[in-house]
Protein backbone atom coordinates (compact mmCIF):
# COMPACT_ATOMS: atom_id res chain seq x y z
CA UNK A 1 0.00 0.00 0.00
CA UNK A 2 2.85 2.22 0.33
CA UNK A 3 4.88 2.97 -2.06
CA UNK A 4 8.12 1.89 -0.31
CA UNK A 5 10.08 4.87 -2.59
CA UNK A 6 8.61 7.43 -1.52
CA UNK A 7 10.61 9.63 0.63
CA UNK A 8 9.93 12.62 2.99
CA UNK A 9 11.49 14.11 5.70
CA UNK A 10 9.27 14.12 8.96
CA UNK A 11 8.25 17.42 9.78
CA UNK A 12 9.95 20.46 9.27
CA UNK A 13 13.52 20.46 8.00
CA UNK A 14 13.68 23.24 10.05
CA UNK A 15 13.40 21.32 13.37
CA UNK A 16 15.94 18.65 12.00
CA UNK A 17 18.46 21.88 11.41
CA UNK A 18 17.84 22.67 15.07
CA UNK A 19 18.26 18.69 16.14
CA UNK A 20 21.86 18.97 14.42
CA UNK A 21 23.19 22.22 16.04
CA UNK A 22 21.63 21.15 19.68
CA UNK A 23 23.20 17.70 19.46
CA UNK A 24 26.79 19.00 18.07
CA UNK A 25 26.34 21.69 21.64
CA UNK A 26 25.63 18.76 23.71
CA UNK A 27 28.69 16.77 22.31
CA UNK A 28 31.13 19.62 23.29
CA UNK A 29 29.62 19.95 26.66
CA UNK A 30 30.13 15.73 27.03
CA UNK A 31 33.59 16.26 25.37
CA UNK A 32 34.43 18.66 27.53
CA UNK A 33 33.22 16.85 30.76
CA UNK A 34 35.06 13.34 29.15
CA UNK A 35 38.79 15.54 29.07
CA UNK A 36 38.38 16.63 32.56
CA UNK A 37 37.65 13.42 33.46
CA UNK A 38 40.95 11.80 32.41
CA UNK A 39 41.88 14.46 34.43
CA UNK A 40 40.53 13.44 37.61
CA UNK A 41 40.08 9.78 37.09
CA UNK A 42 39.61 8.72 40.90
CA UNK A 43 37.51 11.42 42.00
CA UNK A 44 34.72 10.95 39.10
CA UNK A 45 35.17 6.72 39.81
CA UNK A 46 34.42 8.10 43.70
CA UNK A 47 31.30 10.19 43.01
CA UNK A 48 30.01 8.34 40.20
CA UNK A 49 30.34 5.20 42.63
CA UNK A 50 26.99 7.08 44.51
CA UNK A 51 24.95 7.96 41.63
CA UNK A 52 22.28 5.06 41.43
CA UNK A 53 22.52 2.80 38.08
CA UNK A 54 18.94 1.56 38.83
CA UNK A 55 17.84 5.00 38.67
CA UNK A 56 19.17 5.45 35.17
CA UNK A 57 18.39 2.54 33.88
CA UNK A 58 14.80 3.23 34.83
CA UNK A 59 15.09 6.73 33.68
CA UNK A 60 16.07 5.60 30.23
CA UNK A 61 13.70 2.79 29.50
CA UNK A 62 10.81 5.93 30.66
CA UNK A 63 11.98 7.76 28.65
CA UNK A 64 12.56 5.66 25.68
CA UNK A 65 8.80 4.23 25.81
CA UNK A 66 7.61 8.24 26.06
CA UNK A 67 9.59 8.39 22.05
CA UNK A 68 7.95 4.96 21.35
CA UNK A 69 4.49 6.33 22.65
CA UNK A 70 5.25 9.51 20.02
CA UNK A 71 6.10 7.27 17.18
CA UNK A 72 2.82 5.30 17.66
CA UNK A 73 1.29 9.30 17.77
CA UNK A 74 2.88 10.16 14.48
CA UNK A 75 2.11 6.58 12.96
CA UNK A 76 -1.66 7.16 13.92
CA UNK A 77 -1.89 10.15 12.80
CA UNK A 78 -1.02 9.68 9.15
CA UNK A 79 -3.21 6.80 9.27
CA UNK A 80 -5.69 9.47 10.15
CA UNK A 81 -6.90 7.60 13.49
CA UNK A 82 -6.68 10.95 15.34
CA UNK A 83 -8.34 9.11 18.76
CA UNK A 84 -5.24 6.58 18.93
CA UNK A 85 -2.86 9.30 18.42
CA UNK A 86 -4.16 11.54 21.34
CA UNK A 87 -4.02 8.68 23.48
CA UNK A 88 -0.73 8.26 22.85
CA UNK A 89 0.08 11.95 22.48
CA UNK A 90 -1.02 12.04 26.52
CA UNK A 91 1.00 8.50 27.48
CA UNK A 92 4.33 10.05 26.36
CA UNK A 93 3.38 13.56 28.04
CA UNK A 94 2.95 11.09 31.27
CA UNK A 95 5.53 9.06 30.78
CA UNK A 96 7.59 12.31 30.41
CA UNK A 97 6.29 13.43 33.64
CA UNK A 98 7.11 9.66 35.03
CA UNK A 99 10.92 11.19 34.12
CA UNK A 100 10.63 14.35 35.32
CA UNK A 101 9.58 12.86 38.93
CA UNK A 102 11.95 10.48 39.21
CA UNK A 103 14.59 13.35 37.94
CA UNK A 104 13.85 15.70 40.91
CA UNK A 105 13.75 12.23 43.75
CA UNK A 106 17.24 11.03 41.91
CA UNK A 107 18.17 14.56 42.70
CA UNK A 108 16.66 14.89 46.34
CA UNK A 109 18.28 11.57 47.04
CA UNK A 110 22.07 12.91 46.05
CA UNK A 111 21.60 16.42 47.38
CA UNK A 112 20.51 15.05 50.70
CA UNK A 113 23.88 12.42 50.95
CA UNK A 114 25.50 15.68 50.73
CA UNK A 115 26.35 15.64 47.16
CA UNK A 116 25.37 18.99 45.33
CA UNK A 117 26.36 21.25 42.45
CA UNK A 118 29.82 22.50 43.97
CA UNK A 119 30.68 19.73 45.72
CA UNK A 120 33.35 18.58 43.45
CA UNK A 121 33.75 18.72 39.58
CA UNK A 122 31.87 15.30 38.86
CA UNK A 123 28.62 16.35 40.42
CA UNK A 124 28.93 19.72 38.49
CA UNK A 125 28.92 18.10 35.55
CA UNK A 126 26.09 15.46 36.86
CA UNK A 127 24.08 18.60 38.14
CA UNK A 128 24.85 20.53 35.07
CA UNK A 129 24.41 17.66 32.05
CA UNK A 130 20.26 16.66 33.77
CA UNK A 131 19.62 20.61 34.32
CA UNK A 132 20.06 21.86 30.89
CA UNK A 133 18.71 17.85 29.81
CA UNK A 134 15.91 18.86 32.06
CA UNK A 135 15.06 22.37 30.58
CA UNK A 136 14.90 20.26 26.98
CA UNK A 137 12.34 18.40 28.91
CA UNK A 138 10.18 21.04 29.39
CA UNK A 139 10.60 22.38 26.11
CA UNK A 140 9.44 18.87 25.09
CA UNK A 141 6.29 19.44 26.90
CA UNK A 142 5.42 22.50 25.10
CA UNK A 143 6.28 20.27 21.53
CA UNK A 144 3.88 17.33 23.15
CA UNK A 145 0.94 20.16 23.96
CA UNK A 146 1.65 21.61 20.55
CA UNK A 147 1.13 17.94 19.03
CA UNK A 148 -2.33 17.56 21.71
CA UNK A 149 -3.52 20.59 20.50
CA UNK A 150 -3.65 20.19 16.55
CA UNK A 151 -5.10 17.04 17.66
CA UNK A 152 -8.01 17.86 19.11
CA UNK A 153 -9.83 19.26 16.04
CA UNK A 154 -10.34 18.71 12.88
CA UNK A 155 -9.74 22.52 11.90
CA UNK A 156 -6.11 21.44 12.66
CA UNK A 157 -4.53 18.41 12.21
CA UNK A 158 -1.15 19.45 10.20
CA UNK A 159 0.51 16.81 10.05
CA UNK A 160 4.02 18.41 9.65
CA UNK A 161 3.45 20.20 13.09
CA UNK A 162 3.03 16.84 14.59
CA UNK A 163 5.80 15.50 13.20
CA UNK A 164 7.54 18.41 14.09
CA UNK A 165 7.03 17.96 17.45
CA UNK A 166 7.60 14.73 17.65
CA UNK A 167 11.32 15.13 16.38
CA UNK A 168 12.16 17.24 19.10
CA UNK A 169 10.72 14.92 21.93
CA UNK A 170 12.92 12.25 20.31
CA UNK A 171 15.76 14.32 20.34
CA UNK A 172 15.30 15.04 23.95
CA UNK A 173 14.99 10.76 24.33
CA UNK A 174 18.42 10.40 22.45
CA UNK A 175 20.41 13.42 24.19
CA UNK A 176 19.40 11.07 27.91
CA UNK A 177 20.67 8.02 25.99
CA UNK A 178 23.93 10.11 26.00
CA UNK A 179 23.81 11.65 29.34
CA UNK A 180 22.95 8.21 30.57
CA UNK A 181 26.18 6.69 28.86
CA UNK A 182 28.33 9.63 29.95
CA UNK A 183 27.45 9.95 33.75
CA UNK A 184 26.76 6.35 34.76
CA UNK A 185 28.32 4.17 32.72
CA UNK A 186 31.19 5.33 31.42
CA UNK A 187 34.46 4.66 33.62
CA UNK B 1 12.89 52.75 -2.78
CA UNK B 2 13.51 55.07 0.21
CA UNK B 3 12.22 53.53 2.70
CA UNK B 4 14.70 51.04 2.26
CA UNK B 5 17.59 52.81 2.38
CA UNK B 6 16.59 53.50 6.32
CA UNK B 7 16.45 50.15 6.71
CA UNK B 8 20.15 49.76 5.11
CA UNK B 9 21.41 52.92 7.51
CA UNK B 10 20.17 50.61 10.51
CA UNK B 11 21.06 47.38 9.23
CA UNK B 12 25.13 49.22 8.34
CA UNK B 13 24.87 50.76 12.10
CA UNK B 14 24.55 47.34 13.44
CA UNK B 15 27.65 45.64 11.79
CA UNK B 16 29.79 48.59 12.36
CA UNK B 17 28.68 48.37 16.01
CA UNK B 18 29.63 44.76 16.06
CA UNK B 19 33.20 45.38 14.48
CA UNK B 20 33.95 48.10 16.76
CA UNK B 21 32.32 46.41 19.84
CA UNK B 22 34.84 43.41 19.05
CA UNK B 23 37.74 45.83 19.02
CA UNK B 24 36.90 47.54 22.13
CA UNK B 25 36.06 44.52 23.94
CA UNK B 26 38.92 41.78 23.05
CA UNK B 27 41.82 44.44 21.39
CA UNK B 28 41.77 47.90 23.41
CA UNK B 29 40.32 46.54 26.77
CA UNK B 30 41.03 42.95 26.94
CA UNK B 31 38.08 42.06 29.20
CA UNK B 32 37.01 39.46 26.78
CA UNK B 33 38.23 36.57 26.94
CA UNK B 34 37.19 37.16 30.32
CA UNK B 35 40.18 37.20 32.89
CA UNK B 36 40.31 34.40 35.73
CA UNK B 37 37.58 34.91 38.72
CA UNK B 38 39.95 33.15 41.10
CA UNK B 39 42.64 35.25 41.48
CA UNK B 40 43.12 37.29 44.30
CA UNK B 41 42.62 41.32 45.31
CA UNK B 42 46.34 41.87 44.59
CA UNK B 43 46.63 39.98 41.30
CA UNK B 44 42.99 41.73 40.22
CA UNK B 45 44.97 44.95 41.27
CA UNK B 46 47.67 44.20 39.20
CA UNK B 47 45.37 43.35 36.06
CA UNK B 48 43.93 46.86 36.41
CA UNK B 49 46.76 48.31 36.17
CA UNK B 50 48.74 46.13 32.86
CA UNK B 51 45.35 47.25 31.46
CA UNK B 52 44.94 50.96 32.60
CA UNK B 53 44.47 52.71 29.36
CA UNK B 54 43.03 50.19 27.35
CA UNK B 55 39.65 49.81 29.71
CA UNK B 56 40.07 53.92 30.15
CA UNK B 57 39.92 54.42 26.12
CA UNK B 58 38.29 51.50 25.15
CA UNK B 59 35.13 52.07 27.40
CA UNK B 60 35.46 55.55 26.76
CA UNK B 61 34.87 54.79 23.04
CA UNK B 62 32.09 52.83 24.31
CA UNK B 63 30.26 55.38 25.62
CA UNK B 64 30.42 56.99 22.55
CA UNK B 65 29.47 54.61 20.54
CA UNK B 66 26.09 52.63 23.14
CA UNK B 67 23.74 54.77 21.23
CA UNK B 68 24.56 52.68 17.70
CA UNK B 69 22.27 49.87 19.50
CA UNK B 70 18.99 51.52 18.88
CA UNK B 71 19.08 51.24 15.35
CA UNK B 72 19.82 47.51 15.58
CA UNK B 73 16.99 47.21 18.31
CA UNK B 74 14.61 48.93 16.00
CA UNK B 75 15.06 46.58 13.23
CA UNK B 76 14.82 43.62 15.05
CA UNK B 77 11.84 45.27 16.44
CA UNK B 78 10.74 46.44 12.84
CA UNK B 79 11.04 43.06 11.34
CA UNK B 80 8.28 42.12 13.98
CA UNK B 81 5.79 44.72 12.80
CA UNK B 82 6.79 42.91 9.17
CA UNK B 83 5.48 39.93 10.19
CA UNK B 84 1.35 38.84 10.48
CA UNK B 85 2.01 38.86 14.32
CA UNK B 86 0.80 41.02 16.57
CA UNK B 87 2.87 44.35 17.22
CA UNK B 88 2.96 43.47 21.04
CA UNK B 89 6.11 41.43 19.80
CA UNK B 90 7.92 44.13 18.53
CA UNK B 91 7.12 46.63 21.37
CA UNK B 92 8.25 44.06 24.31
CA UNK B 93 11.27 43.40 22.24
CA UNK B 94 12.22 46.87 22.18
CA UNK B 95 11.16 47.53 25.71
CA UNK B 96 12.98 44.56 26.78
CA UNK B 97 16.57 45.30 24.96
CA UNK B 98 16.47 48.87 25.17
CA UNK B 99 16.64 48.09 29.07
CA UNK B 100 19.04 44.88 28.92
CA UNK B 101 22.38 46.72 27.29
CA UNK B 102 22.68 48.43 31.06
CA UNK B 103 23.37 45.13 33.42
CA UNK B 104 24.31 43.22 29.95
CA UNK B 105 27.16 45.38 28.87
CA UNK B 106 27.16 49.41 30.56
CA UNK B 107 27.26 48.30 34.26
CA UNK B 108 30.88 46.43 32.81
CA UNK B 109 31.68 49.84 31.04
CA UNK B 110 31.12 52.07 34.24
CA UNK B 111 32.57 50.18 37.02
CA UNK B 112 35.81 48.96 35.02
CA UNK B 113 36.20 52.20 34.38
CA UNK B 114 35.61 53.66 37.79
CA UNK B 115 37.97 50.69 39.09
CA UNK B 116 40.73 52.25 36.31
CA UNK B 117 40.16 55.55 36.99
CA UNK B 118 41.92 55.71 40.76
CA UNK B 119 45.22 52.67 40.36
CA UNK B 120 46.15 53.56 43.89
CA UNK B 121 42.69 52.66 45.24
CA UNK B 122 42.68 49.74 48.15
CA UNK B 123 43.18 46.04 46.22
CA UNK B 124 39.51 44.62 48.26
CA UNK B 125 37.60 47.61 46.58
CA UNK B 126 39.35 47.44 43.56
CA UNK B 127 38.74 43.41 43.39
CA UNK B 128 35.07 44.07 44.25
CA UNK B 129 34.79 46.42 41.47
CA UNK B 130 36.07 43.89 39.18
CA UNK B 131 33.76 40.83 40.66
CA UNK B 132 30.78 43.13 40.01
CA UNK B 133 31.61 44.00 36.90
CA UNK B 134 32.37 40.45 35.44
CA UNK B 135 29.59 39.00 36.80
CA UNK B 136 26.69 41.42 35.43
CA UNK B 137 28.55 41.61 32.18
CA UNK B 138 29.00 37.79 31.93
CA UNK B 139 26.26 36.84 34.25
CA UNK B 140 23.34 38.82 33.20
CA UNK B 141 22.75 37.24 29.83
CA UNK B 142 19.32 36.13 30.86
CA UNK B 143 18.15 39.37 30.29
CA UNK B 144 19.06 38.59 25.99
CA UNK B 145 17.21 35.39 26.57
CA UNK B 146 13.40 36.82 26.82
CA UNK B 147 14.29 39.07 24.01
CA UNK B 148 15.34 36.03 22.25
CA UNK B 149 12.40 33.75 23.06
CA UNK B 150 10.28 36.68 21.99
CA UNK B 151 11.71 36.81 18.81
CA UNK B 152 11.46 33.15 18.44
CA UNK B 153 7.72 32.74 18.96
CA UNK B 154 7.15 35.51 16.45
CA UNK B 155 8.99 34.04 14.03
CA UNK B 156 7.47 31.03 14.45
CA UNK B 157 3.94 31.92 14.26
CA UNK B 158 4.41 34.30 11.46
CA UNK B 159 2.90 33.72 8.36
CA UNK B 160 4.74 36.46 6.36
CA UNK B 161 7.59 34.13 6.21
CA UNK B 162 9.68 37.00 7.14
CA UNK B 163 12.37 34.41 8.61
CA UNK B 164 12.78 30.64 8.07
CA UNK B 165 11.45 28.44 10.91
CA UNK B 166 14.87 27.81 11.44
CA UNK B 167 15.74 30.47 12.41
CA UNK B 168 13.42 30.88 14.95
CA UNK B 169 14.84 27.57 16.16
CA UNK B 170 18.08 28.75 16.45
CA UNK B 171 16.99 32.18 18.87
CA UNK B 172 15.99 29.17 21.32
CA UNK B 173 19.90 27.92 20.75
CA UNK B 174 21.11 30.60 21.52
CA UNK B 175 18.66 31.56 24.37
CA UNK B 176 19.57 28.26 26.16
CA UNK B 177 23.34 28.87 25.62
CA UNK B 178 22.43 32.02 27.78
CA UNK B 179 20.81 29.87 30.62
CA UNK B 180 24.11 27.95 30.54
CA UNK B 181 26.17 31.29 31.40
CA UNK B 182 24.08 31.24 34.75
CA UNK B 183 25.99 29.47 37.21
CA UNK B 184 28.81 31.51 36.65
CA UNK B 185 27.42 33.05 39.49
CA UNK B 186 28.66 30.12 41.72
CA UNK B 187 32.28 28.97 40.47
CA UNK B 188 34.90 30.64 40.82
CA UNK B 189 36.75 27.87 38.80
CA UNK B 190 36.49 25.25 36.05
CA UNK B 191 34.47 24.67 33.09
CA UNK B 192 31.17 26.92 34.63
CA UNK B 193 33.23 29.95 35.67
CA UNK B 194 32.43 33.33 33.71
CA UNK B 195 35.53 32.83 32.08
CA UNK B 196 35.26 28.89 31.72
CA UNK B 197 35.42 26.50 28.77
CA UNK B 198 31.11 26.03 29.08
CA UNK B 199 29.87 29.17 30.36
CA UNK B 200 32.41 31.04 28.01
CA UNK B 201 34.34 29.65 25.11
CA UNK B 202 31.45 27.78 24.31
CA UNK B 203 28.60 29.80 24.40
CA UNK B 204 30.77 32.74 21.94
CA UNK B 205 31.17 29.78 19.77
CA UNK B 206 27.08 29.81 19.93
CA UNK B 207 26.41 32.96 20.49
CA UNK B 208 29.14 34.06 17.37
CA UNK B 209 27.39 31.70 15.24
CA UNK B 210 24.08 33.64 16.13
CA UNK B 211 25.14 37.01 15.76
CA UNK B 212 26.51 36.15 11.83
CA UNK B 213 22.88 34.63 11.60
CA UNK B 214 20.97 36.95 12.09
CA UNK B 215 22.88 40.09 10.61
CA UNK B 216 22.39 37.77 7.52
CA UNK B 217 18.51 37.46 8.00
CA UNK B 218 18.18 40.93 8.80
CA UNK B 219 20.57 41.81 5.08
CA UNK B 220 18.42 39.19 3.42
CA UNK B 221 15.04 40.74 4.39
CA UNK B 222 15.65 44.59 3.70
CA UNK B 223 16.65 42.93 -0.04
CA UNK B 224 13.17 41.09 -0.37
CA UNK B 225 11.57 44.09 1.83
CA UNK B 226 8.19 45.04 -0.74
CA UNK B 227 6.81 47.53 1.93
CA UNK B 228 3.11 45.24 2.28
CA UNK B 229 1.39 43.81 4.83
CA UNK B 230 1.09 40.19 2.99
CA UNK B 231 4.16 36.99 2.87
CA UNK B 232 7.20 38.90 1.87
CA UNK B 233 8.43 37.55 -1.52
CA UNK B 234 11.06 35.09 -2.08
CA UNK B 235 13.44 37.55 -3.75
CA UNK B 236 14.42 40.85 -4.09
CA UNK B 237 11.61 43.07 -6.01
CA UNK B 238 13.23 44.71 -8.90
CA UNK B 239 14.46 48.31 -9.16
CA UNK B 240 11.12 49.81 -9.93
CA UNK B 241 9.75 48.48 -7.39
CA UNK B 242 5.86 48.76 -6.29
CA UNK B 243 4.72 47.06 -3.68
CA UNK B 244 3.98 43.21 -5.37
CA UNK B 245 0.12 43.20 -6.37
CA UNK B 246 0.69 38.90 -5.50
CA UNK B 247 1.87 39.84 -2.10
CA UNK B 248 -1.34 42.64 -1.27
CA UNK B 249 -3.74 39.80 -3.31
CA UNK B 250 -2.42 36.77 -0.89
CA UNK B 251 -2.70 38.52 1.95
CA UNK C 1 -0.38 -2.56 7.75
CA UNK C 2 -1.02 -0.61 11.11
CA UNK C 3 -0.27 -3.67 13.32
CA UNK C 4 2.65 -4.15 11.33
CA UNK C 5 4.17 -0.85 11.60
CA UNK C 6 3.17 -0.92 15.62
CA UNK C 7 4.67 -4.41 16.43
CA UNK C 8 7.86 -2.85 15.04
CA UNK C 9 7.99 0.01 16.64
CA UNK C 10 7.22 -2.22 20.48
CA UNK C 11 9.92 -4.23 19.25
CA UNK C 12 12.49 -1.32 18.52
CA UNK C 13 11.81 -0.18 22.34
CA UNK C 14 12.07 -3.34 23.30
CA UNK C 15 15.43 -3.82 21.57
CA UNK C 16 16.24 -0.71 22.80
CA UNK C 17 15.71 -1.25 26.40
CA UNK C 18 17.44 -4.71 26.49
CA UNK C 19 20.60 -2.84 25.42
CA UNK C 20 19.96 -0.58 28.25
CA UNK C 21 19.85 -3.03 30.55
CA UNK C 22 22.75 -4.16 29.56
CA UNK C 23 24.68 -1.91 30.96
CA UNK C 24 24.00 -3.52 34.10
CA UNK C 25 25.29 -6.59 33.33
CA UNK C 26 28.66 -4.29 31.63
CA UNK C 27 28.26 -2.42 35.19
CA UNK C 28 28.48 -5.76 37.78
CA UNK C 29 31.14 -7.81 35.57
CA UNK C 30 33.78 -3.83 35.75
CA UNK C 31 33.60 -3.72 39.54
CA UNK C 32 33.48 -7.15 40.77
CA UNK C 33 36.01 -7.10 42.96
CA UNK C 34 35.11 -3.89 44.78
CA UNK C 35 38.11 -1.59 43.14
CA UNK C 36 36.96 0.99 41.17
CA UNK C 37 39.65 1.81 38.55
CA UNK C 38 39.42 3.52 35.27
CA UNK C 39 38.23 1.44 32.07
CA UNK C 40 39.32 2.62 28.80
CA UNK C 41 36.97 -0.60 26.88
CA UNK C 42 33.72 -0.16 29.43
CA UNK C 43 34.18 3.71 28.34
CA UNK C 44 34.57 3.20 24.56
CA UNK C 45 32.12 0.20 24.08
CA UNK C 46 29.45 2.69 26.44
CA UNK C 47 30.13 5.61 24.21
CA UNK C 48 29.37 2.89 20.93
CA UNK C 49 26.48 1.30 22.88
CA UNK C 50 24.60 4.79 23.07
CA UNK C 51 26.02 5.77 19.48
CA UNK C 52 23.91 2.22 18.32
CA UNK C 53 21.28 3.19 20.25
CA UNK C 54 20.91 6.98 18.86
CA UNK C 55 20.71 5.52 15.10
CA UNK C 56 18.05 3.43 16.38
CA UNK C 57 16.01 5.87 18.01
CA UNK C 58 17.08 8.23 14.80
CA UNK C 59 16.33 5.47 11.94
CA UNK C 60 12.95 3.93 13.78
CA UNK C 61 11.37 6.23 15.79
CA UNK C 62 12.52 9.11 13.88
CA UNK C 63 11.54 7.82 10.40
CA UNK C 64 15.10 8.52 8.99
CA UNK C 65 14.64 5.13 7.89
CA UNK C 66 12.04 6.29 5.09
CA UNK C 67 13.80 9.99 4.38
CA UNK C 68 15.73 11.26 1.85
CA UNK C 69 19.28 10.15 1.44
CA UNK C 70 21.00 13.35 2.51
CA UNK C 71 18.80 13.14 5.86
CA UNK C 72 20.35 9.77 6.23
CA UNK C 73 23.69 10.44 5.53
CA UNK C 74 23.78 13.58 7.59
CA UNK C 75 22.16 11.54 10.74
CA UNK C 76 24.77 8.83 10.36
CA UNK C 77 27.63 11.64 9.86
CA UNK C 78 26.35 13.33 13.00
CA UNK C 79 26.77 9.77 14.88
CA UNK C 80 30.50 10.13 13.37
CA UNK C 81 31.22 12.95 14.84
CA UNK C 82 29.98 12.37 17.71
CA UNK C 83 31.90 9.12 18.24
CA UNK C 84 35.17 10.80 17.27
CA UNK C 85 34.75 13.74 19.02
CA UNK C 86 34.03 11.77 22.48
CA UNK C 87 36.46 8.73 21.99
CA UNK C 88 39.03 11.18 20.89
CA UNK C 89 38.73 13.62 23.93
CA UNK C 90 38.84 10.31 26.61
CA UNK C 91 41.85 8.59 24.45
CA UNK C 92 43.76 12.18 24.16
CA UNK C 93 43.13 12.76 27.71
CA UNK C 94 43.97 9.56 28.90
CA UNK C 95 46.89 9.75 27.19
CA UNK C 96 48.08 13.73 28.08
CA UNK C 97 46.60 13.59 31.58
Amino acid sequence: MTDKSMKFVPGQPDMWAFVLFETLVFTSYFAVYLIFRTASPQLYLQSQAHLSLRIGIFNTIVLLASSWAVARCVQASRDGRFASASTNAYLATALGFVFLGSKIFEWAKVIRSGFGFSTNEFFMHYYFLTAIHCLHVLIGFVALGVIIYQLRSPARRSQELVETGATYWHTVDFLWVLIFAMLYVVR
Amino acid sequence: MNGRRELWFAWWTTVVFYQLFGVVFFVLTRTQPPPDPGWDASRVAQWFHDHHFGLLVGFGIMFLITGMTAPQNALIAYSMRRMSVSRAFGYSYLVLYSLSAIPGMLLMCIVLTVGAMRPDRDPELTSWLYDFAFLSFVGTMGVFLIGSLVWMLAILIDKNGVFPKWFGYLNLCNALTEVVVSPAWIFKHGVLAWNGLIAWWIDMVVFGIYTGVFLMQLRKMIQREDFGDGPLPDSAPDQESVPSTMASSAS
Amino acid sequence: MKSGVNNRLLVVWLVLSAITVGYFWMDRTVDHDGILRPSAVVTASAVMIALVKVRIIFREFMEVRKAPALLCRLTDAWIAIIAVSLLGCYFIGSAVG
